[in-house]
């Protein structure tokens, strides 16, 4: 067909509708390709036809545009990667409050482990602080102990370890005649073991007369291994025996452990 | 009127700006064909809205070397309203629809959107043969196929074809002077 056939055909305006055959669509669009003149009649088919429908069209709300741009840019990536675009102010801002949320658990962790070190170190502090004064206590007793000893009024008297059951041991007196009080260092002595106890013993020679002055306990406890016995009766001699808990009213002499003679 | 090619392509390209632009040339005349099917302002706004967001997801699937953009959207106009036609809730609605074309439209309506140049078109509509209105009714704003139209109002095909074109140069003759 020629151009003006075509034209003249009526194929044009139905084709501009959307109401042709797809073979009459594919002879129109080699038409359009081949003849300006059958591109330009259709523009003027189109043309008259969109002003007859504008004609019909009540006003469009400005509303219904802004609505199209919000549904259009909320699925705008949507099946579209090509074009997916990085928001970085809302990423800048994402990381930022997520440092800052890091940083302040952070802080929050740094703060608790201080608190727990503190209250440790308070703990320590007060268990220390009670060790001093259990301390100092203990040497303000060894430095009245020592002052006593050291007096004229105290004799020392070392008594020596029985050969037979415990060579190496001694203990030492010192003893107020005039008072009557003795202090007894049992430094010397092993540590009893359990169930007996060191009892102190004030001896008359003739006849063998054993008086019992007391235990070697913490009642009796003036200071670190010493300790201190009142209304001390002053005899030729002292010994010292294990006996069990409780002590007994008589010495065991196979267990006397020191004995020693005083020279009045 | 010469397409805007370059428009649809930058729309294409996801460009918002060529998409408003073709938005303002064209949204008007598919709100016409749109409203001359459900006739009434609200539904019609919805579907404009429709048709132009298919329109910027499916703009791939146009192409500027194959058919005019107009009839592409004239297309997505007519699939989606009548889409919506057969709806159900639409349905209890709307009754009587096809009793109505677009000349009814103009000569009930008092407020149009290009004035002057309504009044112009009402005139001459006015003196439209019953004949052309009903073809170009049912071609252009109902979207009937040829075969389709020829049936309804029992012309031959060929008479169709050359009816609608007398009609449509009647039409261009009043409408670009």
């Amino acid at each position: 067909m020629t151009p003006e056939e075509i034209i003249a055909s009526g194929n044009l305006e139905l084709y501009v509708c959307g109401a042709l055959s797809p073979e009459e669509v594919t002879e129109v669009e080699e038409a359009i390709a081949a003849h300006p003149e059958v591109k330009r009649e259709i523009e003027l088919i189109e043309e008259s036809l969109l002003h007859l429908a504008e004609t019909v069209a009540p006003p469009v709300q400005a509303m219904t545009w802004t609505y199209i741009l919000n549904s259009i840019r909320n699925v705008k990536n949507i099946g579209d990667t090509k074009i997916r675009t990085l928001n970085w102010p809302a990423i800048t801002g994402w990381a930022a409050a997520i440092l800052f949320m890091g940083g302040i658990m952070w802080m929050l962790k740094q703060t608790n482990d201080l608190n727990n070190s503190l209250q440790v170190t308070t703990t320590e502090n007060t268990v220390l602080k009670e060790e001093k004064a259990t301390v100092e206590s203990q040497l303000a007793e060894n430095n009245k102990t020592l002052e006593i000893l050291r007096s004229k009024d105290y004799l020392a008297y070392t008594l020596l370890g029985n050969q037979a059951v415990a060579p190496e041991s001694f203990a030492k007196v010192y003893l107020n005649n005039k008072e009557k009080v003795a202090y007894i260092d049992v430094n010397g002595l092993p540590t009893p073991p359990s169930g007996k106890v060191y009892q102190v013993w004030s001896l008359k020679m003739e006849p063998l007369t054993p008086t019992s002055v007391g235990l070697i306990d913490p009642e009796n406890k003036a200071g670190e291994g010493i300790y201190k016995f009142v209304n001390f009766p002053t005899q030729e001699a002292f010994g010292i025996t294990l006996e069990p808990e409780g002590g007994s009213q008589t010495p065991t002499l196979s267990q006397l452990y020191t004995l020693g003679m005083i020279s009045i | 009127m010469e397409q805007p090619n370059d428009l649809i392509i930058a729309m294409q390209n996801g460009d918002e700006k060529a998409f408003s632009r073709l938005y303002t040339m064209y949204s008007e005349a598919i709100y016409g064909i749109i409203y001359s099917i459900v006739l009434d302002e609200k539904t019609a706004e919805e579907l404009l809205q429709d048709v132009f967001i298919k329109v910027w997801n499916n703009a791939s699937s146009y192409s500027v070397k194959k058919g005019r953009f107009f009839t592409w959207l004239l297309n997505i106009a007519r699939n989606t309203t009548i889409d919506k036609t057969r709806s159900k809730a639409f349905k209890n609605t709307k009754k009587n629809l096809s009793a109505t074309n677009f000349v009814d439209i103009l000569s009930s309506s008092d407020s149009f959107n290009r004035a002057t140049n309504a009044i112009g078109l009402k005139k001459f509509v006015d003196a439209l043969k019953p004949a052309c209105i009903k073809i170009i009714d049912l071609l252009y704003f109902k979207g009937f196929t040829q075969v389709e139209a020829s049936k309804t109002l029992e012309l031959p095909l060929g008479t169709v074809k050359t009816r609608n074109r007398t009609c449509i140069n009647e039409l261009r003759a009043m409408v670009l002077g």
